[in-house]
């Protein structure tokens, strides 16, 4: 097993290589951001030895970041990136920077969306791939929460639930559900092997409002296993701005608060010059 | 299903011959303890298996039909005290900030200090951590009079308990209160961010209040 700090330090840092997630690629919403959209990594191909993945970005905004030795079931944390595009690439565990990548993709990156780069697949038809995550606001009062299924040993559930509503069926290994907006608080889901004779596995997690989900479900030593990934959280939503202002330097000199203040005095002028000019000519016109 | 070593060592250890005193009273100890243990290691075999703690706050636990996993473990609710942008010479207080029976974020009610939303995002926690400030008071600037000045790359400092926790500027932005754009920006976020925030615009005299927000964008370090 991992020892706790070490599969801390590669969450912290960030992973490889995921699933499919074919199912559901959905346009991502934009996060709540401005300046940076987010990236992160993950490894969840079952018989992928561990890999060292690298980040580079094309235009150099920001230093090449390597995270070692990223195994099975690692899902990095976000990282906040410039938007530009990116290099993803994995190599072999130890082999130097120079050595030619197992697997390499490029993403690009946009302001205020979140991405999974992900390795797909079983070993021998892995492959890396972009997912657009959804952090969007969840509705008032509520959580979204999505499932990743990344287990061989059951690659085929049925999650539902429990009972409750069925969120998919026939879910295959490399593939993610939609997010389903749900209520906050425990909430139990299972997971059923079609035509399986067994009980069905029941995974409990607790979700808060305004929080935005992963659950991701692996192979364990035995059955499965499952992992919740914050995906992205919100405190509360105030409603609208801030009233943060007495006046006092309104009428004063052009500074901060009067900068805008010019340019829409100027705005106004220009709208209305222009308007006056296009009727005028328009009169013009019709009289000639 | 499973069974469990653990169980097996513990009918095995009576067994052994040829003990030393010491050796004896140790395994009589180790023997006790394990039979007091024993219906707790065989119910947690039974139930939930082993624990494996994958990261803070996100845990996994292996069982072959019952998975239980445990949310963000949150931090001691330590609030943040205080604000300092070093820039512009900001160093203050932070008041803490409600909302009012409607849901507007309430400004901080001294107009040289700076509040934080107190029931949103703790500044170092996941989410987006609301700072607010005034531009000026009703007879001249107050703590953010100087917000607008802050680039992408700045650096902004919220004291959290014994440490400071520093966050980069990465975007300022300007919209009316009219349109202010709620879930960019208290929506959430996958890491740790601010927003600092601050009026702009034409004051409207009628309503005693700018008619615009200045939003800077700040992400943890």
């Amino acid at each position: 097993m991992f020892a706790a700090p070490q599969r801390r330090r590669l969450a912290a840092l960030a992973a490889a290589a995921l699933l499919g997630l074919g199912l559901t690629v959905v346009e991502a919403s934009p996060a709540a951001a401005a300046g940076v959209g987010y990236v992160r990594l993950a490894h969840l191909s079952p018989d992928t030895p561990a890999v060292d993945v690298y980040l580079s970005s094309v235009s150099g905004a920001i230093p090449q970041q390597k995270f070692d030795a990223v195994g099975y079931g690692t899902v990095s944390k976000y990282l906040p990136l410039p938007p530009g595009t990116y290099a993803v690439a994995m190599r072999k565990k130890g082999d130097p920077a120079s050595a030619t990548p197992v697997l390499s993709t490029q993403a690009t990156v946009e302001e205020g969306k979140a991405y999974t780069v992900a390795g797909t697949g079983k070993f021998a038809d892995l492959g890396l791939r972009v997912i657009a995550d959804d952090l969007g606001l969840p509705e008032s009062g509520k959580a979204k929460v999505r499932v990743i299924q990344a287990s061989v040993k059951e690659p085929v559930l049925d999650v539902a639930v429990a009972g409750g509503s069925k969120i998919a069926d026939g879910v295959q290994f490399a593939t993610t559900t939609s997010y389903q907006t749900v209520d906050p608080g425990r909430w139990t889901l299972r997971l059923t092997q079609p035509g399986a004779t067994g009980s069905p596995t029941t995974v409990t997690a607790p979700l808060k409002a305004g929080a935005v989900y992963s659950l991701i479900i692996l192979d364990g030593q035995a059955g499965l296993t499952a992992q919740l990934r914050t995906d992205a959280e919100s405190g509360g939503v105030p409603q609208g701005g801030v009233d943060t202002g007495g006046g006092g330097t309104a009428g004063g000199r052009g500074m901060s608060p009067l900068l805008p203040i010019g340019g829409g005095v100027a705005l106004v002028v220009l709208a209305v010059a222009g308007g006056l000019l296009r009727r005028r000519s328009r009169v013009r016109a019709t009289a000639a | 299903m499973r069974t469990t070593g653990k169980v097996v060592r513990h009918r095995a250890l009576p067994a052994r011959p040829n003990l030393t005193a010491t050796r004896r009273r140790t395994l009589t100890l180790i023997g006790c303890v394990l039979a007091l243990a024993a219906p707790v290691i065989v119910g947690s075999a039974v139930l939930v298996g082993r624990r494996v703690e994958v990261d803070a706050g996100e845990s996994t636990w292996i069982v072959p039909h019952r998975i239980d996993l445990t949310g963000a473990t949150a931090d001691p609710d330590t609030p943040p005290s205080r604000l300092r942008i070093a820039q512009l010479g900001v160093d203050t207080p932070l008041e803490s900030l409600v909302m009012d029976g409607s849901g507007v974020l309430q400004s901080p009610k001294v107009y040289g200090e700076a509040g934080w939303f107190a029931t949103g995002t703790l500044p170092g926690d996941p989410g987006p951590a609301v700072l607010a400030g005034h531009v000026d008071s009703k007879t001249g600037p107050a703590v953010f009079y100087r917000l607008h000045e802050l680039k992408p790359g700045d650096t902004v400092d919220v004291r959290r308990g014994d440490g400071w926790l520093t966050s980069r500027v990465t975007a300022s932005e300007h919209y009316s209160k009219a349109q202010f754009p709620t879930a960019k920006v208290y929506g959430p976020t996958p890491v740790p961010e601010l927003r600092l925030i601050t009026c702009g615009g034409t004051f409207d005299q009628s309503r005693h209040s700018y008619r615009d927000n200045l939003v800077v964008y700040a992400v943890l370090t």
